[in-house]
């Protein structure tokens, strides 16, 4: 039920005339102390009207009307909303006619080229740029995402000072007398804390603020941090480099630690060419390998072909042990380190097979292969995996390596936030600027920072949030969101894109550079002039306006470097690897606690964001939380079960969190994914998940032994999307490998044949123009849960809350499927069944039956079959009796069981959708009102647009034009759209593919969405 | 209303009690309407209307917020909604069985209790109307059901087995709702010309549609009453076999099945019997009917639950030699998953229930054994719910993909609304008992010996020839 205050009341304006009566009320108006404040409350305190009861009297008295006006429910009709035509339209909008322009977002230290849709100048929707080498026109769900942050309604709106509204002139003219100050010491005493960037601008404009402050300090910190990439590459190659793998043409790709098809950096670039390398057109195709050696349960150990679990700080020593076998059995040439590895031993327990057939396996594909290290292992592990991808003769082939975006930037961010707190203990600190970011929820001692950053003189945060950081700073400015601003980023391969701005501030918020800008004392602090500064230095010349123009049209500025080939430094590498590898073995109280980046939260900065937060976690499919990852035996050792409250302590650290039992997971090993637990996030993200940074040090920032575990013995309600994880022997995500694949092709379709019984009478229709049809090729999808945040961000599928995730009512139309698959017939099949399954993925939104059970049982017709082949539903028409949701096999038909858009994730505070969260709505695709069924339509919206669009322009639709969101979104191009009746298009070919097979085939639905078999590739000496 | 000799002569009991006159029978039973009413009614009367009060808030609380205030979910679209329409429709079954099967069959013993077991069919019937008008995601469009010529050029989806239900469930109470009509008339005519107030006067006087007892009235009553009653027969096979449709047109495992139209329609036989059972049981106490209801008719009615029940068990272990013998491992999960899964806890309460306790009936003792009977009256009640829970819930919570298998929470909202319908049920009904004849007087008089034209009373010669209706 709604609660509504009766008014608001705004605090008058700091300008406002004060109207008083008595000299004793004007001065109580002008008393802006606690006390009197409080006074003030206790006269009239705050929801008098309202009982304190959670029903109130007014809810009551709204529930009593509804119930007497029933009788008079013929009456009512939904709230009409006014809307403001244009008065006279711009030039460049025609109303209801797309537009897209081209802009760039930074993921990770890699740049994804975006298109984003704007409708009358709002955007909506996410899509890639297919000019730009780091996105070829895909994204990832946190891009797809994003937009939705740009309309939350909690970003902060006005500069504060100490909570005061203030304005920016203001702000400006409070940092400039703070400049001064500095101007004449040289800038001692001032400390920025900034983000690992990777904006050509940004780096340009620090690099003026360092000139002209020359003793001030920048600092770079980002919870999510892979620092250590950085480093290991300065300790291997003396410079600062990053290696951009080619897993296309790696035939053998090992993974240290590292997840690149989710969390580690160039995600999008990374799954493209992963999904390229294992495709498999036809028996005669060999997909690539891959191996993955990991502590938690990762992504990228799902769509591993063999996966070893290991606690992440043995890993260090499983990679040596494998260099060492490289050098004394393969005579791979490490140069001087090999002396470092030579007689390395793998982890106790590790089977001999995984070093030696790994080794053999790499040692067969020399320049074919490629290790990658996890942003998490330490530097000494990275400069070891380039010494190895160099001895291999990968590098160059398969791994290249480009110089960073910002070879100023410090290489270990974690000694940065220690020299940050240094200068606050030691009061050097006069002015404080944070730059985005929120070190005191998610730096290592950030909490302890607080205190000192509250004393500092002066101090401001810049994000868009008031949270936890601005909390304790003096000044708050809005931070722009990335569709408001000007900027630029440059991608892992080198090409810098131009950040085009699609709509003016929403709250007139300020950029990094804009604020970097009015540091350096730059000409201009406009974010548009202080990008072209930079373009105008890269692209000097008379050519600088067409060259602009060009980049803001197709999205790219300029192409991708050339890759260099740095030379390696072995005695830095052997230093680094001695003496290493110490402590006691691992238990159930001496256990390994590992920090994750969430595939959501990141490091928290999406936590406001409904879609990201309701969307199931691509591994453990929990919503709206985030919880300590044990595996089931140390679970078992420990008598912990999942959702039990545990407490983890080390020392004077400890932490209370929800356990979770993740097969798969190390034994004697934790994970604790990020970015949760925030308290200032905003509506939507307070209070879901757990804070873990309070465990994280500067010294370890991602692992750390010597926890112990306890089972506080009590309960914590998680909500996930999938409860079952067994496919129950059944034909759903079908798999198989290399070789039986060669002995049967068509192995999928037989183990889930279409009936072949004569009909009883004629179908129907012969759909003899357009046949919409679907593929889902599993051997390409990663489970990266793209598709599900864009198919939400294009048809308006609204959120409903953890509550209600829990009782089975998610909307989403498209969900990604996660079974665990036990190795079967082996002796030991029975424990690694849940200590070590492996994992498979299946999209699945309404697979559009030809003969759908769904269309007979809808009492009102409300569902129906087009003439080509789409099963739609008629919103207007639906009653709901949620007939079709029960007889759909499928199970991919969502209800509404209540008016999400009002009573969903904002209701906290006025139970209706704010106004600007509306504006984040696709208005080619209905909002659907409670009481109705929906589920996917093929994005039934995207295939009228694009003919009408044909039929305008007098031709036939091209192949590709169409395209439904999660297929354009998919970065593994899993997903094909398209017209089955079209010859050569591509979806009739892949239809037609030797591994399709109908899902639930047998019942006879005659499904229009194919599915093509994963093909796996063991590696036969593994086996046995 | 033929008089085919007096029940005595082919051997079988009394229906009545001997000494049973047609003055008692005329006073005992119009009695309870002109009379203020026992406090024990008055008792039953309030609880039941605030129960019925309750469901008027819970219906307007799911009417302002919508069907999510239930604990239905995805997979579990259809709960308590669905699993009460069908108990009560299944409970509105044995009043048509009772009245027209058991009539053209000649089944004397009826006429104690077919009155009652009509009106429990039409107030169960309304029961269940209620729900699924209710369980729609958009009520103030539930008129979309109804073949009405409209504006939007569109008609219901006839291939729909909800909308045969429309059909089927509304001819079922139409025809149940005359029959029961017609069959008062005599009796309404009795209480008018017994009323010593004009207002009763008035309103029996309307509702009797000018009953004068003559021949000829009684030769079309008669004739009216025969056809509805052929009329109402198949009705009885099919209201059932049409509800189960539902379920047994779906592909979903569990629901997908041959058996279901006799299963569901012995069931609810099953169902409809045992409520007869228990309200008979209670008005027999509370309104001094032994003379009337006896253990004759206890009896009788026992070996019926015993019958079906023993139907219904059939039913249950054919389901699961189908399920076995068809090879479809979707089908024998189901199966297995309803005994042995999550949901085991309401499949045993409903073989206990339903299969178990009706098996006491072999034995005389216990079949003629008041309390018992009413006990085990209600563990059918109680297992036929389960038995449709069962079906619906467990089919649908872990069906083919297992990525999607659920649970279903029930909220307090499901609970009001179920004890809600409970409490409009029992209004209705303790209204009728207090307003409407509720033995059928004219047929229980048919069955005295008095009414047999071969009856040699010596006291009066009259009742060889006047039909038994006539009002004293």
């Amino acid at each position: 039920m709604s609660r509504r205050s009766p008014y608001e009341f705004e605090g008058p304006a700091p300008e406002a005339p004060v109207w008083w009566t008595s000299l004793d009320d004007y001065a109580t108006q002008q008393d802006t102390s606690p006390s009197a404040r409080a006074d003030l409350a206790a006269e009239m305190p705050e929801g008098a009207w309202d009982f304190s009861d959670p029903v109130s009297r007014r809810g009551f008295m709204t529930l009593m009307g509804a119930a007497v006006s029933l009788a008079t429910l013929q009456g009512c009709r939904r709230p009409v909303d006014k809307i403001l035509p244009y008065a006279r339209t711009p030039e460049d909008v025609t109303v209801n006619v797309t537009s897209f322009y081209a802009t760039v977002i930074d993921r990770r230290g890699d740049a994804v080229g975006l298109l984003v849709e704007s409708h009358e100048g709002r955007p909506t929707k996410v899509e890639g740029n297919p000019d730009h080498t780091g996105s070829h026109g895909k994204t990832d769900l946190l891009a797809q995402a994003s937009v939705l942050d740009l309309y939350d309604p909690d970003r902060s709106r006005q500069p504060t000072l100490q909570g005061a509204t203030k304005t920016y002139a203001d702000f400006e003219g409070a940092l400039r007398e703070a400049l001064t100050g500095h101007t004449s010491n040289g800038g001692t005493g001032l400390h920025v804390l900034v983000q690992p960037s990777i904006s050509p601008t940004f780096v340009r404009l620090r690099e003026a603020v360092k000139a002209r402050f020359p003793n001030a300090r920048f600092h770079t910190w980002e919870a999510a941090s892979a620092s250590n990439a950085r480093a290991g590459a300065r300790l291997a190659f003396g410079q600062a480099v990053v290696p951009v793998v080619d897993f296309a043409r790696a035939r053998v790709t090992v993974s240290i630690d590292s997840d690149f098809l989710q969390t580690d950096p160039g995600v999008v670039r990374n799954t493209r060419s992963w999904a390229e390398g294992r495709r498999v057109r036809s028996p005669a195709d060999e997909p690539s390998r891959l191996y993955v050696v990991e502590s938690n349960y990762s992504n990228t150990g799902g769509n591993a072909d063999h996966r070893l679990r290991l606690p992440s700080r043995e890993i260090e020593a499983y990679l040596k042990a494998l260099a060492a076998r490289l050098v004394s059995e393969h005579h791979i040439d490490l140069g001087d380190v090999a002396a470092a590895v030579r007689g390395a031993q793998a982890p106790s327990g590790v089977d001999a097979k995984w070093v030696n057939v790994v080794a053999a396996d790499l040692a067969a594909h020399r320049g074919a292969s490629a290790l990658v290290a996890g942003t998490r292992q330490p530097a000494p592990v990275h400069a070891l995996v380039h010494v190895l991808n160099q001895g291999l003769g990968n590098a160059g082939q398969t791994v290249k390596y480009a110089p960073v975006a910002d070879a100023n930037e410090a290489d270990d961010h974690a000694a940065e936030v220690k020299s940050l707190s240094d200068a606050l203990n030691a009061n050097q600190v006069q002015t404080l600027l944070v730059l985005g970011g929120n070190p005191v929820y998610d730096a290592p001692g950030g909490r302890a920072l607080s205190d000192k950053i509250a004393a500092v003189a002066f101090s401001a945060h810049l994000s868009m949030h008031a949270d936890e950081t601005s909390e304790k700073c003096k000044w708050h400015v809005p931070r722009a969101h990335w569709l408001e601003t000007w900027g630029d980023a440059q991608s892992l391969d080198g090409v810098v894109a131009i950040q085009q701005p699609l709509i003016q501030p929403l709250f007139s918020g300020r950029s990094d550079i804009e604020v970097l800008g009015l540091l350096s004392d730059a000409p201009s602090y406009r974010g548009y002039e202080l990008v072209r500064e930079t373009f105008r230095t890269q692209n000097a010349g008379n050519g600088f306006e067409r060259a602009w123009r060009r980049a803001l049209n197709v999205g790219i500025a300029t192409s991708a470097v050339t890759p260099v080939g740095p030379g390696l430094r072995g005695a830095e590498i052997i230093r680094s690897l001695s003496g290493r590898n110490a402590g006691a073995p691992l238990s159930k109280t001496n256990l390994e606690v590992v920090f994750a980046v969430d595939a959501k939260m990141y490091d928290g900065r999406h936590a406001n964001n409904s879609w990201l937060q309701e969307l199931p976690d691509p591994v453990t499919k929990i919503t709206w939380d985030n919880a300590a990852m044990f595996s089931p035996k140390t679970a078992e050792e420990l008598g912990i079960r999942g959702g039990d409250m545990v407490r983890l302590t080390k020392g004077n650290r400890s932490l209370e969190i929800a356990a979770w039992v993740l097969p798969g997971h190390a034994d004697n090993s934790v994970t604790l994914p990020l970015g949760w637990g925030r308290t200032r996030a905003g509506r939507v993200g307070n209070g879901h998940g757990f804070d873990v940074n309070p465990l994280r040090t500067v010294e370890a920032p991602w692992f750390e032994d010597g926890f112990s575990a306890t089972s506080m013995g009590t309960r914590y309600p998680i909500s996930q999307t999938q409860a079952h994880h067994r496919m129950e022997g059944r034909p759903i995500a079908i798999e198989t490998t290399v070789a039986q694949y060669r002995e049967q092709p068509n192995f999928a379709e037989r183990m889930s044949p279409t009936p072949r019984t004569l009909p009883l009478w004629r179908a129907p229709n012969a759909y003899e123009g357009h046949k919409w049809g679907m593929t889902i090729d599993l051997n390409s999808c990663t489970g990266c849960n793209a598709c599900v945040v864009a198919c939400q961000s294009e048809n308006n599928i609204p959120v409903v809350g953890k509550e209600q995730v829990g009782r089975g009512r998610e909307m989403h139309w498209l969900r990604v499927d996660r079974y665990f698959v036990s190795p079967r017939g082996q002796g030991d099949a029975d424990e690694r069944a849940t200590s070590d399954p492996a994992m498979a993925v299946q999209p699945l939104g309404c697979v559009h039956c030809e003969n759908a059970p769904c269309e007979n049982v809808c009492p009102v017709a409300a569902t129906v079959h087009s003439t080509e082949g789409l099963n739609e539903m008629a919103y207007n028409r639906c009653i709901g009796t949620r007939y079709c949701a029960n007889n759909c096999p499928y199970k991919v038909r969502r209800f509404n069981y209540l008016n999400w858009h009002n009573d969903g994730v904002y209701q906290p505070l006025d139970g209706d959708m704010p106004e600007i969260v509306r504006m984040a709505m696709n208005p080619n695709v209905t909002v659907r009102f409670r009481g109705v069924m929906e589920k996917c339509t093929y994005c039934v919206q995207r295939i009228q647009g694009r003919k009408i669009e044909a039929k305008r322009e007098n031709r036939e639709l091209r192949d590709g034009e169409i395209t439904t969101a999660c297929a354009q979104a998919c970065p593994a191009d899993a997903i094909t759209f398209g017209d089955l009746n079209l010859r050569g298009s591509r979806v009739s070919e892949l239809a037609r593919t030797d591994r399709r097979y109908k899902l639930l085939g047998e019942i006879g639905t005659q499904p229009r969405t194919t599915y093509l078999a994963r093909i796996r590739n063991p590696n036969p000496e593994m086996q046995g | 209303m033929s008089n085919d000799g007096p029940i005595q002569d082919i051997g079988e009991k009394h229906l009545v009690v001997p000494g049973t006159t047609f003055r008692k029978i005329t006073e005992a039973v119009s009695r309870v309407t002109e009379n203020p009413a026992p406090r024990g009614w008055w008792i039953m009367f309030l609880a039941a209307v605030s129960f019925t009060g309750v469901l008027g808030l819970a219906i307007g609380y799911l009417f302002f917020r919508g069907v999510g205030v239930w604990g239905n979910n995805s997979p579990v679209g259809w709960a308590w909604d669905i699993t009460n329409f069908v108990w009560w429709v299944g409970i509105g079954h044995a009043g048509t069985l009772i009245s027209a099967v058991l009539f053209l069959f000649r089944q004397k013993w009826r006429t104690s209790i077919n009155r009652f077991a009509e009106a429990m069919t039409i107030f169960a019937v309304i029961c269940a109307l209620l729900f699924p008008g209710i369980h729609v995601g958009r009520v103030w469009h539930a008129y979309y059901m109804f073949p009405i010529p409209n504006s939007m050029s569109i008609w219901p989806n006839f291939k729909s087995p909800l909308l045969w239900d429309v059909f089927a469930v509304g001819t079922y109470f139409t025809v149940s709702t005359l029959f029961w009509f017609v069959g008062l008339i005599p009796d309404l005519a009795t209480l008018r010309d017994r009323s010593v107030n004009s207002v009763r006067r008035m309103v029996y006087g309307f509702l009797s549609l000018g009953w004068r007892s003559s021949n000829r009235h009684w030769q079309n009553y008669e004739r009216a009453y025969m056809i509805l009653a052929a009329l109402s027969t198949p009705l009885v096979l099919s209201v059932h076999s049409v509800v189960s449709f539902d379920f047994a047109t779906s592909v979903e495992p569990g629901w997908h099945t041959t058996i279901f139209p006799p299963y569901f329609v012995a069931g609810a036989i099953f169902s409809g019997f045992a409520m007869v059972m228990t309200l008979m049981l209670v008005a027999r106490v509370v309104f001094k009917m032994n003379d009337l209801v006896t253990m004759t008719h206890v009896e009788l009615m026992n070996k019926i639950i015993l019958a079906t029940g023993t139907i219904v068990g059939y039913a249950y272990a054919m389901e699961f030699f189908i399920a076995w013998y068809s090879g479809n491992e979707y089908e024998r999960y189901v199966f297995l998953n309803r005994a042995f899964g999550p949901y085991a806890w309401a499949y045993w309460t409903m073989i206990s229930c339903n299969v178990i306790s009706p098996q006491l009936y072999w034995f005389k003792r216990l079949r003629t054994n008041i309390p018992l009977s009413f006990v085990i009256s209600i563990f059918v009640n109680i297992g036929m719910w389960f038995e449709r829970f069962v079906i619906i819930v467990t089919s649908l919570h872990r069906d083919f993909i297992p990525s999607s298998w659920g649970y279903f929470h029930p909220t307090p909202v499901d609970i009001a609304i179920y004890m809600g319908s409970l409490g409009l049920f029992f209004t209705l009904f303790l209204l009728f008992i207090r307003w409407v004849p509720m033995i059928a007087m004219a047929e229980l008089k048919s069955v005295l010996p008095e009414a047999s034209a071969h009856h040699h009373a010596h006291d009066d010669h009259d009742h060889h020839h006047a039909q038994p209706a006539k009002a004293e």
